[in-house]
């Protein structure tokens, strides 16, 4: 009996190097997670500025928030599916890599100066774990309140019921919603807060992540500050203009509140 | 003039170190900040106590080796100088000056002020080098280079390695080196051929020293004695995000 000898083993194609080990390598550096949470935290600004868009339809009126809303619920298909997997997956990878980002750098200074004066950094710049997660917090809150109904029950003709039961012309009735949200002040407190811990994210975030993302030369940075504070600025105005709309009784409760 | 220097004394590697309080007399302005520093050691001697030990060599802003953070600032309150750069007359008389060694994982302390920096060398050993061909002298001028990437690639070779970027970083990161020393030899066609491995290398020794990351907030850019700019950290983004994709391309 004889038997091949083949000591490199068999004859086929080996890779000298995986994909995994790209992906280790280049992403897995501090410089790649940096990529990628620019990357991350851009599509989710993408998002936050469709997303007021969409929300901006209040002033539109009662039918037409209403039909906005349905039809991301219900014409959207699998879309709709898509969609929050890829918005959850930017959320979780942005928070999963500044907090391990975060970490690192923290072990990278063990013993702190007795005093350290900063040149030129930004207040903002020095707190975006802490914005960040105030923003992760309300994105939970929000959900809760806005998605789930389970935050805010109002009383509609004598019965305690929550949002979700709110109905007008067989859709669900959203313009109602946000206006019993916001006509409540410590609801509306939150939002409010939030809307400027969100700002002051964006308008380091958005600067910072042209230069991570290499987008823009150093005599430019003037200019990318003032685009993000734009945008930023774009976001708080557009979304608090909703909350003192209903304070200012511009968007009100319609007579004919229905639940179901 | 008269200061009261607060120091950090630290013995050896382990001992865990504290502040000390020193009072000095007899300070002109045109003094040199390490000149003051001498002028406190005599004095600790003359009292039989330990001098302060502190790295100095070229004493004219050249060598990067006399590093102290003074009241908090990397080198000292001057833009654009290294701390033997800095004279007296940029403090009042009777200042308290908080004078403190570089602080970071990557640079231990070795005694006092003096810390170790070899995390930079290590960093340099893997990519900031360029290929040569043996033989004869090439010609001068035999390669053509633009005027301005002759000045960019100054710019960036301005780098002296004191690890003022470091000191200043909150993150501690050394972004700004890495990327003076990427952008110097990126600049060059000499730099090219092997510009995207060498991007891939130093970064993953970067993160091997244990340098924090780069936030883009510009302290590195404001400490640094040569003045170099971020330019070079957002040029370093490009070339790894370069050196990635052409990665996924070419196998
Ligand atoms: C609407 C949600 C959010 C948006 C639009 C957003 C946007 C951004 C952007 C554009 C950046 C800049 C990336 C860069 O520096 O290159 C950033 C950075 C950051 N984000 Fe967010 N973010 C959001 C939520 C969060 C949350 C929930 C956290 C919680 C952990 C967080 C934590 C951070 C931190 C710590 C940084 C700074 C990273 C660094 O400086 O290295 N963000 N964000
Ligand atoms: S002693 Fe050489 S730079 Fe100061």
């Amino acid at each position: 009996m004889s038997q091949a000898i083949n000591p490199k083993g068999a004859r086929k194609y080996v890779a000298g190097t995986r994909a995994a080990d790209w992906a280790g390598d280049y992403l897995g550096s501090t410089l790649g997670n940096k990529v990628l949470v620019a990357v991350t935290g851009l599509s989710l600004a993408a998002f936050v500025i469709g997303h007021l868009a969409g929300n901006l339809k209040m002033f539109s009126g009662r039918e037409s928030i209403n039909a906005y809303a349905y039809f991301l619920k219900h014409d959207l298909g699998v879309l709709i599916w898509v969609a929050r997997a890829g918005l959850l997956g930017a959320f979780a990878t942005h928070v999963a890599l500044t907090i391990r980002l975060k970490l690192k750098t923290r072990a990278a200074r063990p013993i702190g100066y007795a005093t350290q004066k900063s040149a030129q950094a930004s207040v903002q710049s020095k707190f975006m774990l802490s914005t960040g997660l105030v923003i992760l917090a309300f994105t939970i809150f929000h959900l809760a309140h806005y998605t789930f109904c389970v935050i805010h029950p109002v009383e509609v003709n004598g019965v305690l019921v929550d949002y979700s039961q709110l109905t007008h012309k067989g859709k669900h009735d959203v313009y109602s919603m946000v206006v019993y949200g916001f006509s409540t002040p410590w609801i509306s407190a939150i939002y409010v807060a939030t809307q400027v811990i969100l700002f002051l994210h964006l308008t380091h975030g958005l600067t910072s992540s042209l230069h991570t993302l290499g987008l823009l030369g150093r005599r430019f940075t003037p200019v990318a500050r003032l685009a993000a504070y734009g945008f930023a600025g774009l976001v708080l105005a557009g979304n608090l203009t909703i909350v003192f709309a209903v304070w200012g009784g511009w968007l009100t409760l319609p007579s004919d509140v229905t639940a179901l | 003039m008269k200061f009261t220097i607060k120091v950090w004394r630290q013995k050896n590697r382990t001992d865990a170190g504290r502040m000390a309080e020193y009072a000095v007399d007899g300070i002109t302005p045109d003094m040199s900040f390490l000149e003051m520093m001498d002028q406190l050691n005599e004095q600790l001697i003359k009292a039989g106590e330990e001098p302060v030990a502190f790295d100095h060599d070229c004493r004219e802003g050249i060598c990067g080796s006399c590093n102290m953070m003074i009241n908090g600032q990397a080198h000292g309150p001057e833009r654009g100088a290294t701390t033997c750069q800095v004279h007296m007359r940029s403090f009042r008389d009777g200042d308290r000056l908080v004078v403190e060694p570089w602080r970071a994982a990557a640079f231990p302390v070795i005694r006092d002020l003096v810390v170790d920096r070899s995390a930079f060398d290590r960093v340099i050993q893997s990519g900031g080098f360029v290929g040569v061909n043996t033989g004869g002298t090439p010609d001068g001028n035999a390669v053509p280079i633009p005027k301005v990437d002759q000045d960019r690639a100054m710019d960036a070779a301005q780098c002296i390695g004191c690890g003022a970027c470091v000191a200043a970083c909150p993150n501690a990161s050394a972004m700004l080196f890495l990327s003076a020393k990427v952008g110097h030899l990126g600049a060059l066609p000499q730099g090219q051929p092997e510009r995207k491995a060498r991007v891939k290398t130093m970064v993953a020794a970067h993160d091997r020293e244990g340098f924090g990351h780069c936030t883009n907030i510009g302290e590195c850019e404001a400490a640094c004695p040569k003045e170099i700019s971020t330019e070079f950290i957002m040029q370093l983004n490009r070339d790894y995000i370069t050196s990635a994709l052409s990665a996924v391309v070419r196998g």
